[in-house]
């Protein structure tokens, strides 16, 4: 539960430059286990004590990026987050052992970029700009 | 020609079924190293540039990356004070609604508690004359659209346009009627296509912290200053 005690004790417990960075970032002194780091260095937290966090509030990554999203999430770590898997990518056996050989780099969502999906399209445009023309008069 | 065409191609299929043949009821579960994108290890060797995120490589070389770089005092100055209207903009993001058919259903459900789009400050305002965003929720007929563009030009600037569904998007299930706009783009220009038929409250509050991030792209008085 939210209290001030509880507050004081994770800035203890993490260290005040961590809080410093999660009070930017969060908004809260959260204080858990840290159960791994993906590719692109986001990490990612757990803490199953009742009393500290609650439940539903127990799971949450620290982004890597100052102009984070939830696309910045790879795949299995999203399904760890959101309780799709009980275990960890690094710690679940099925995503440890069984990898597809067609599986791709995780890319997050460009949209907005230079890099933004765009489909192949062989439509012309929806919109044309009106150009006026002059008929010659006789 | 095209009859050694279609030889190649049938004995390509045929040594395609020769192969499946071979390991009929053989299929094994492809087992294979650690998922290398799971851990940090494996990915730092891989590559070595790892320091600047993906859309920021993306954007090298673009004009909008031009003018979120300062240059000098004065568009420091400038794009910072863009960055405080940005920031309020997206605080408060007030949709006008739109809603014409069971997108907005969804659209309402964004609203409802679990998805509680108040958080985020978007809160519905039935007058385009106070709304800076506009979810075009629904088909879009032709009857509709002189109303939808009246409304788009009541709206003040600066505003926006969520496309949400198919409909909204091209016309959807109802492309080829005699009655439908194909697309809210041949009526109003559409910041924000929201893809579904019709899309998830969550995919449209996906939509509008897309729209976040085009409104924390603005540089609208770096891009005055450069002129």
């Amino acid at each position: 539960m939210v209290s001030l005690s509880r507050y004081i004790r994770h800035i203890r417990q993490t260290g005040v430059k961590e809080w410093w960075r999660m009070m930017q970032y969060i908004g809260d002194a959260k204080s858990g286990r840290m159960v791994g780091a993906d590719a692109f260095g986001n990490r990612y937290f757990e803490n199953l004590n009742g009393e500290e966090e609650v439940p539903g509030r127990h799971r949450w990554v620290d982004y890597s990026q100052h102009d984070f999203n939830a696309s910045q999430i790879p795949s299995e770590w999203h399904s760890w987050l959101t309780h799709i898997r009980k275990d960890p990518p690094t710690e679940d056996p099925v995503v440890k052992n069984v990898t597809p050989p067609w599986k791709g780099r995780y890319l997050e969502n460009m949209t907005g970029t230079r890099g933004s999906y765009r489909s192949y399209n062989t439509a012309g445009p929806t919109i044309t700009a009106w150009e006026p023309k002059v008929a010659q008069r006789s | 020609m095209s009859l050694a065409k279609v030889a190649a191609f049938s004995s390509g299929r045929a040594a395609l079924a020769a192969r499946s043949a071979g390991c009929l009821g053989l299929r094994r579960i492809h087992v294979s190293r650690p998922s290398n994108f799971a851990s940090t290890s494996s990915a730092s060797a891989e590559e070595p540039q790892q320091s600047l995120p993906p859309t920021r490589i993306a954007m090298a070389g673009s004009n909008q990356l031009s003018l979120e770089t300062p240059q000098n005092k004065a568009e420091y100055v400038l794009s910072t004070l863009d960055k405080v209207a940005n920031w309020a903009r997206q605080g408060s993001m007030w949709p006008m609604t739109f809603g014409l058919a069971c997108c907005a259903v969804e659209m309402m459900h964004m609203a409802a508690a679990r998805y509680d789009q108040d958080r985020l400050g978007v809160v519905f305002r039935a007058s385009p004359r106070q709304s800076d965003i506009m979810i075009v929720a629904g088909t879009l007929t032709n009857k509709m659209a002189p109303a939808l563009r009246k409304v788009y030009d009541q709206m003040p600037e600066p505003r926006w346009v969520i496309s949400m569904g198919s409909c909204a998007n091209g016309g959807g299930y109802y492309h080829y009627s005699y009655s439908v706009v194909r697309g809210c783009d041949r009526i109003v220009p559409v910041d924000i296509y929201v893809p579904g038929c019709p899309p998830t409250a969550e995919a449209l509050l996906y939509g509008m912290l897309q729209l976040q991030r085009k409104m924390r792209r603005n540089r609208k008085s770096t891009l005055w200053y450069r002129k």
